[in-house]
């Protein structure tokens, strides 16, 4: 057990023999080692993210259609993992947490609220199908048995960082939101594809809420998309960064739920809206 | 909807009217957010990392000076204890790696032996009547800090499956560990201190146990460490990258637990070891 190290002193550490043993993990060289292939566990499974204030918070005008198609979907035998956004209710905690000087880690934890509510929300309405929304605690450990027992699932979509969130380069709003925690969640599983469902057609060159002439890009990389310096986009940013370091999941699709009939398109693989693609 | 439910009187305040109808991808909006006045929510507690490799693995002789030096610290200073995870991680990693387990396996598998050292910890503490928290029970911990003085977590940040990937050819072992997720918790409490007791002295130009050539570095700024670009630094990248956004912890203590007396002079606020200022 006590053997030199490089540096010639008695090293006392017990150590269990490993490829990594006695290795700092932060050495560089050690680190590019471990690039290594991944494995996929849930190849043919999909993840949903329904937006919290672009489709939940407009009400049955807008959901109960989305849901209409969701369920078509499921009966036409697509493995559906949904995550659901925390809409006003989380910007409006977020401003009076704000006012009270807490910090990132907490507004991420109250965010977890919402988004849970908006998950048993959906749940409700996709209960005839038997998808309902997993407790947050055992959806990670439990999702591939659920896929295998029922046709979806649903979850809260937050990453569980909670107090452990990032605090963000500019103010004080939590990075990874809900959007992120969908991909996160593609990326570990090695889901198929990660469609955010939102109330535009996709990503345009300008803000379409502010210039009317602003037009949709269908396809678009993550270096095209950065060097354009976009004032706002229709998606959590840190998805760009996500992105870069994707291994399974290189590309995330934008639908329109104010246009339901797409869903199923872009399920099959059809570009209804706009696909951000690594690279 | 949500605009007829959630603006004007509704909101406190005029950013929380902005937050509501506004994008959070908008930079303006976002640095808005950082202009509330943070609250500090323990300003007197410490937050101390036990190593793992570098201290739990080298069993008793390494470990019960240090238990008993920060038990020594228990009528001055209010301790939350976070601990490592050490030669299993290693192990578990590379094994997982070898199978092809995503990056968010790994990190699962990490949080399992940072949970083993940290009850390991916790058991020599009992008699103190020091408890151990989980992630789902730091709502107690401010309750424990005034009874008890300390409280014993696990290290590693709860992102388990949602755990970001290192960067595309920097390997797959999950890059947010357990100086990360102790480093965030000094973060988000607004700590007095984030203390790094390791088997070192502190930083050094090169992994000193490897070259014998390594010069120590007392005191660096994360902007001029980045500057080093160093193959190996003691501390996780992270929490440097962290570190440059953080509202709170702007200053990480990194020391040598072997040599007795540096717990104790470090929580006087001496300069022992290491210092990594933001700025």
């Amino acid at each position: 057990m006590t053997d030199l190290t490089a540096a010639g002193v008695p090293d006392q550490r017990r150590h269990l023999e490993s490829l990594l043993m006695r290795e700092s993990l932060l050495d560089r060289d050690v680190q590019r080692r471990t690039e290594v292939p991944v494995f996929r566990m849930l190849p043919d499974s999909y993840v949903i993210k329904v937006g919290g204030r672009s489709v939940f918070d407009r009400g049955r005008e807008v959901v109960y259609p989305v849901v209409h198609e969701l369920s078509a979907a499921l009966d036409d035998g697509y493995k559906l993992i949904f995550g659901t956004g925390g809409g006003a209710r989380t910007r409006h905690v977020f401003a009076i947490g704000i006012d009270l000087g807490l910090p990132t880690g907490v507004l991420a934890q109250l965010a977890a609220a919402d988004t849970l509510g908006t998950a048993h929300m959906l749940g409700t309405l996709l209960a005839p199908k038997g998808v309902v929304a997993i407790p947050p605690e055992i959806f990670g450990h439990l999702l591939p048995l659920f896929l295998a027992a029922v046709p979806g699932v649903i979850y809260n979509g937050l990453p569980p960082y909670s107090i452990w969130e990032h605090p963000p380069r500019v103010g004080r709003i939590p990075p990874h939101r809900t959007d992120a925690g969908c991909f996160l969640l593609a990326e570990c599983f090695g889901c198929r594809d990660l469609i955010l469902l939102k109330d535009v057609d996709g990503l345009y060159d300008d803000d379409p809420t502010r210039n009317p002439d602003a037009t949709l890009i269908p396809e678009i990389t993550v270096s095209e998309l950065r060097a354009r310096r976009l004032r706002t986009l229709p998606f959590d940013p840190v998805l760009l960064d996500l992105l870069d370091s994707a291994r399974l999941v290189t590309r995330f699709r934008i639908v329109n739920a104010l246009h339901p009939e797409r869903i199923r398109p872009a399920l099959a693989g059809e570009n209804v809206g706009t696909v951000v693609s690594a690279g | 909807m949500s605009d007829a439910l959630l603006t004007g009187d509704a909101l406190l305040t005029d950013l929380g009217a902005r937050l509501v109808t506004g994008s959070l991808s908008d930079e303006e909006l976002l640095a808005g957010t950082g202009e509330a006045v943070p609250f500090q929510i323990l300003p007197d507690a410490n937050v101390v990392k036990i190593g793992g490799q570098s201290l739990i693995d080298r069993g008793r002789a390494a470990v019960f000076p240090v238990i008993e030096e920060l038990v020594a610290n228990l009528p001055r200073h209010r301790l939350i204890i976070g601990c490592g995870a050490g030669t299993r991680a290693r192990h578990a990693y590379s094994i997982g790696l070898d199978l092809g387990l995503p990056t968010g396996v790994l990190s699962v598998l990490g949080t399992f032996v940072s949970s083993q050292n940290a009850r390991m910890i916790h058991y020599l503490l009992a008699r103190h009547g020091i408890p151990f928290i989980e992630p789902a029970g730091f709502a107690q911990l401010p309750l424990y800090l005034e009874e008890r003085r300390a409280v014993v977590f696990f290290g590693m940040p709860p992102y388990t499956f949602w755990q970001r990937n290192p960067e595309v050819g920097a390997g797959r072992i999950p890059p947010h560990r357990t100086d990360t997720g102790v480093y965030l918790v000094s973060e988000v409490f607004g700590a007095r201190s984030m203390i790094f007791i390791k088997d070192e002295k502190g930083l050094y130009t090169a992994d000193p146990k490897k070259d014998p050539h390594a010069t120590f570095i007392p005191r660096i700024t994360v902007g001029e460490l980045k500057e080093l670009d160093l193959q190996d630094v003691v501390v996780e990248r992270a929490v440097l990258d962290l570190m440059e956004s953080a509202g709170h912890s702007r200053r990480i203590q990194i020391i040598n637990g072997l040599e007795p007396g540096n717990i104790t002079r470090a929580l006087n606020g001496e300069h022992v070891g290491t210092v990594i200022t933001s700025d």
